[in-house]
């Protein structure tokens, strides 16, 4: 039963190095004692097979399996875990956005363009600065919404945005 | 704890009018921070509106404000320098014309303080810096000086109006027509309020934050009441409730059960994105198809709930037309003589 225990061989920092590379904070990961009471408290742990202990140890094993698994998208960012771990500086909500974007990154992760929610989101974000189809009050200005396209320029909401445009067009072409 | 000093400093006010907080606020210029969720619960805003309205409080809103993005950046849609420069943007706008700024919304409240604190990243900070600098070299209409420079050292402060209302809470007790006629009230204070970390300055504050709910109940002549999913988050969780529908209900399902199980008369809430996903019809006739089970319990902002309680007309506070389940039982409850 020797295999069953971790030994020091099983750490290996590759994985967690790339992670601090883009997210200082994620380095505090090192500090966590697997006492489990993130994953006690977790909403996405009651729900699905979620487990951020385990996935903290996986970063810390190497092991990029996370990226590919389904895991990492049901957590609820609620940053509950954040106030119950008695470690200080360890930011799980910030660290499962990192690890969502390095799996966008290797083609992984769900299809946005396909949640009709998030185009339309999208799409009102970029064309009127909100995401309800009518703001409360007047329409923010439109050199402002023109900021607003500049900020967002690259960014992953530009291509759900065009994704809105094109799924009109299908749409169109059915009538 | 990693206090932001943006947010306004509530024991600092406490121990400098303690007599009176609300005089903290006389002289100063306040702007709500528009919510797009208000949109759907209109009375969210104006609830708050009125009442500081009513205070003689010099009170606004920003025209040039923007959605708060964080639901773009937690769904990995912009990048931590995008969410800044857009926060950047809000922060400048508001600081124009604000000394506080007052939150409906936890997701709000929570994406101002966090755009902030991106900031204290050097390589964050220079990206976010590199882009509205582009913004400042593209821009053609009147501008004022700063408004493309990270702000430096704001004097803009930002508050919960969860926050306020409870600062201030004896004055808005003068304002109101009506008690609560010992309704038992679940109260619901939401994820992004009770696991903030960012506006406390001591493990205090968690505590102190747990019951200001409660005790408004129990001040306005109502009966809080102990559930079992008490702390737990509405389902909305970033958005699961649009990409894992069934699993989330779940947990709005837990929810509202519980606070059914201990025959409360409706839930009390600080935020419109919890109150969207414990109201909307869609999602209690998932609740009913998936688990087999009807649940109609009424769904209340803490800024409605004062509206109505000063006796402001239905379609100002609570605008009946959202369909919310017995809400007009609620109403009249309240509002009878
Ligand atoms: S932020 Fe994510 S990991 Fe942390 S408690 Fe919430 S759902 Fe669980
Ligand atoms: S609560 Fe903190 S220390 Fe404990 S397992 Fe979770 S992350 Fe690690």
């Amino acid at each position: 039963m020797v295999d069953d225990i971790e030994s020091d061989d099983n750490w290996n920092d590759d994985f967690l190095a790339e992670l601090i590379a883009d997210v200082e904070e994620n380095r505090n990961i090192i500090e966590c004692i697997s006492c489990g009471k993130c994953v006690g408290e977790c909403p996405a742990s009651k729900i699905s097979n979620f487990n951020i202990r385990k996935i903290i140890q996986k970063i810390l094993r190497g092991d990029k399996s996370v990226l590919k698994e389904d895991d990492i998208w049901y957590c609820f960012l609620c940053e509950k875990c954040k106030r119950v771990c008695p470690r200080e500086g360890i930011n799980i909500p910030l660290l499962i956005i990192n690890l969502r974007n390095e799996s966008f990154k290797k083609g992984y992760g769900p299809r946005y363009n396909d949640l009709t929610k998030y185009v339309e989101m999208a799409e009102r974000f970029l064309t009127s600065g909100v995401v309800v189809e009518e703001q409360l009050g007047n329409k923010l200005p439109q050199e402002m919404i023109d900021e607003l396209n500049e900020i967002c320029n690259f960014a992953r909401i530009k291509y759900v945005f065009k994704a809105s445009k094109t799924n009109k067009n299908k749409r169109k072409k059915r009538k | 704890m990693e206090f932001n000093s943006l947010a306004l400093d509530l024991d600092e006010i406490e121990s400098k009018y303690p007599e009176n907080p609300l005089d903290f606020f006389r002289n100063k210029k306040l702007c709500l921070f528009k919510a797009c969720l208000e949109k759907y619960f209109p009375g969210v805003r104006w609830g708050i509106h009125d009442l500081l309205e009513e205070l003689n409080l010099d009170i606004s809103v920003c025209e040039n404000q923007s959605c708060c993005s964080g639901t773009f950046f937690q769904r990995n849609l912009i990048t931590r320098a995008q969410f800044a420069a857009i926060n950047e943007r809000n922060l400048s706008e508001l600081n124009q014309q604000a000394d506080v700024v007052l939150f409906s919304c936890n997701g709000c409240y929570n994406s101002l303080l966090r755009g902030r604190d991106f900031l204290k990243n050097p390589d964050v900070k220079r990206k976010t810096q590199e882009i509205l600098s582009r913004l400042k070299a593209k821009s053609s209409g009147k501008n004022y000086p700063g408004k493309y420079e990270i702000l430096d050292n704001p004097k803009l402060k930002l508050v919960h109006d969860l926050d306020l209302l409870y600062l201030i809470r004896n004055d808005v007790l003068n304002t109101l027509k009506f008690d609560l006629k010992k309704l038992k009230v679940a109260v619901h204070y939401g994820c992004h309020y009770l696991n903030l970390s960012r506006d406390k300055k001591t493990a205090d504050a968690y505590l102190r934050d747990k019951t200001k709910l409660d005790e408004l109940v129990l001040l306005f002549g109502g009966k809080p009441v102990e559930y079992q999913e008490k702390e737990a988050c509405c389902g909305w969780g970033a958005s699961q409730i649009v990409i894992h529908p069934k699993e989330a209900l779940k947990i709005t399902y837990n929810k509202l059960k519980s606070a059914e199980n201990v025959d409360a008369d409706f839930m009390l809430m600080p935020c419109p994105t919890c109150l969207y996903t414990l109201s909307k019809p869609e999602y209690r006739e998932k609740i009913n198809k998936y688990y087999k089970e009807k649940l109609d319990i009424p769904t209340i902002h803490i800024n409605e709930l004062i509206a109505i309680l000063r006796g402001c007309e239905e379609e100002r506070c609570i605008t009946l037309r959202r369909k919310t389940p017995r809400l007009d039982e609620i109403y009249s409850i309240i509002t009878q003589d």
